[in-house]
């Protein structure tokens, strides 16, 4: 990204040739690959144009102004249709900006288009979005992942150089492991969520998805900060882009918990993480085993808890403010036709438990004893905090999976068994492209850290990405 | 096994129409989600607070004060069914009429 800035800042090119380049690749790549669902070529290119005008007076918003962006199509953008793939909002068009929307306007970012996701981010391979699946650009028949699939793709299939996902459970680093890319998950609260359409308001973080560590930590840059408008985000959290420095790896301790290699963990998937783990240690970096034994409650948990606050995330959508409606004799029949035929089979799925869980004689049993075990889950990180100053994992067990491959609702799930336990624990997390598999398909490594230790954690990212490149 | 009438029942809660088959289905699903969940009621939490948010973050107040607001024509604009600057939803209370 520093390379388009220095080239916009000399004048070598102008954010028109920019823009102009990312739609013609849109243009190429999209029949195969379905990564976007909006494409606004108009509103792109006469950004793009007040950018190029800015710039020809010395007047330009930042080093970024220019340089065009892709959002996940949950994040509310002003008069251009929001629709979480879902056709319950397919022409739904927001009022206003997600206050991320509003950072990346202020810093001159052209937005390209909304990318596909999995119909309300409930998903891990955007197969349960309603405008189709996206296609994992390194192989036609198999998913990008999800639910931000159609930002790791864009990003990877250079339709765009960087993109808005979020992540619940992992929705921003599984896909982004998949497509080769580099995505990061925040501490929670670091990021407002503002005008993002809501799946689990205590998991939810939005993050951003680039080709290296840099680009991700620079627009990570521009995204942290307080809101105002989000009462769950953290006091003077904002983030600069370190200077890089090799020295810090030197006796850096690297927590490697046990159950993150054990059973069902493709062995190239663990010999190409092992090998970066390698090249830390040789680096002077001290890998230091421990357990993080709670994360095989972590599927169940997330689970419990993200119906239950998704069941009533939607209760929102009724037919009456925004969103289509189906006609009904009375209020109740139209709340019920609406939504029966609005929502997909998935959100469907994640209504009725989220609604069970909930429900009175269940809450103690479920809902809030997943609270308890969360609090287990949280406890346990924290005592990791104090062997490890980072926990390196895998991002996912495989590398991406088939299209239609995963028939069944619970075998889906388990795609977020590495990632969902750093939403539980608030941490933040970051998947790095670490290789790739006997097929060509890329393998991704997860770097957690601390609350707000999101420094240390791209360090230890621009070193590894430095070396792997530097090996491949 | 959930039977079906509880899944009708938490249908018509979650405002939800569902077709015979979807009935079926998901009392099925519900059945599976339970059944893999079942694990986490056998862990011993009698000494844990419940955690609804990761992160301590103090509560933060805004000042009270009129800043710019939407327009009422434009937050009307995205009903499905609108009237004298109203929603317009059929009808909710049984009675006359």
């Amino acid at each position: 990204m520093k390379k388009l800035a220095y080239l916009l800042q000399s004048k070598q090119v102008s954010s028109i040739e920019l823009v102009e380049k990312y739609l013609a690749q849109i243009e190429a790549s999209e029949k195969k690959l379905n990564a976007l669902i909006t494409v606004d070529k108009k509103g792109a290119l006469q950004a793009a144009r007040e950018a190029d005008q800015r710039w020809k007076k010395g007047e330009n918003r930042s080093p970024w102004d220019g340089i065009p962006i892709v959002l996940k199509d949950n994040i509310s953008t002003r008069g251009m249709r929001t629709t979480c793939a879902s056709k319950i909002l397919a022409d739904y068009v927001p009022l206003y900006d997600a206050s991320v929307v509003t950072l990346l306007r202020k810093q001159g970012l052209p937005i390209l288009g909304k990318a596909n996701l999995d119909e309300f981010a409930m998903g891990s391979s955007t197969e349960y979005s309603s405008f189709g699946v996206t296609v994992n650009p390194f192989d036609g028949n198999r998913v990008a992942g999800g639910s931000s699939g159609g930002s790791a793709a864009a990003v990877a299939a250079g339709e765009t150089p960087w993109a808005l996902g979020t992540d619940t459970g992992g929705s921003i680093r599984q896909p982004a492991a998949f497509c080769g890319v580099v995505g990061l998950k925040p501490t929670y609260g670091r990021v407002s969520r503002y005008g993002v359409v809501a799946l689990a308001p205590s998991l939810d973080q939005v993050g951003p998805l680039a080709k290296t560590v840099e680009d991700a930590a620079i627009l990570f840059s521009i995204l942290a900060g307080t809101d105002p408008k989000d009462a769950t985000s953290a006091n003077a959290q904002e983030f600069n882009v370190p200077n890089w420095d090799d020295a810090l790896i030197k006796g850096l301790k690297i927590g490697i918990p046990k159950e993150f290699f054990g059973e069902g963990l493709h062995p190239e998937v663990e010999e190409a993480v092992r090998r970066a783990l390698q090249i830390l240690e040789e680096e002077g970096a001290l890998l230091v085993p421990l357990s993080l034994s709670t994360n095989v409650y972590a599927i169940d948990t997330y689970l419990t808890i993200v119906t239950a606050e998704a069941s009533s995330s939607l209760a929102r959508y009724d037919g009456v403010r925004y969103g289509q409606r189906k006609e009904g004799a009375d209020s109740n029949t139209m709340f019920a036709k609406t939504r029966g035929e609005g929502f997909g089979a998935e959100v469907k799925r994640r209504i009725m438990l989220g609604t069970y869980v909930l429900g009175a004689g269940h809450y103690e049993d479920f809902y809030e004893q997943a609270q308890k075990v969360r609090t287990l889950i949280k406890d346990d990180l924290q005592s990791a905090w104090e062997k490890a100053d980072l926990i390196i994992t895998p991002t996912t067990p495989t590398t991406a999976f088939k299209i239609g491959e995963k028939r069944n609702p619970l075998e889906m799930y388990l795609s977020d068994l590495y990632t969902a336990i750093a939403n539980l624990g608030g941490i933040p997390a970051l998947s790095l492209p670490c290789g790739k598999d006997s097929r060509s398909l890329p393998i991704g490594l997860q770097i957690m850290a601390n609350h707000f230790q999101e420094e240390l954690m791209f360090q230890a990212a621009y070193f590894l990405e430095k070396k792997l490149l530097g090996r491949a | 096994m959930i039977d079906r009438e509880e899944v009708i029942r938490i249908a018509a809660l979650a405002r939800l129409d569902l077709s015979e088959e979807e009935i079926e289905k998901y009392q099925r699903d519900l059945t599976d989600f339970l059944t893999a969940c079942a694990q986490l009621k056998k862990v011993d939490v009698s000494q844990l607070r419940a955690t609804s948010h990761a992160v301590t973050i103090k509560p933060r107040l805004r000042q009270d004060r009129v800043g710019p607001s939407l327009k009422q024509t434009d937050v009307l604009s995205g009903g499905a069914d609108v009237q004298d600057g109203f929603f317009r939803v059929p009808r909710i209370v049984e009675g006359q009429g």
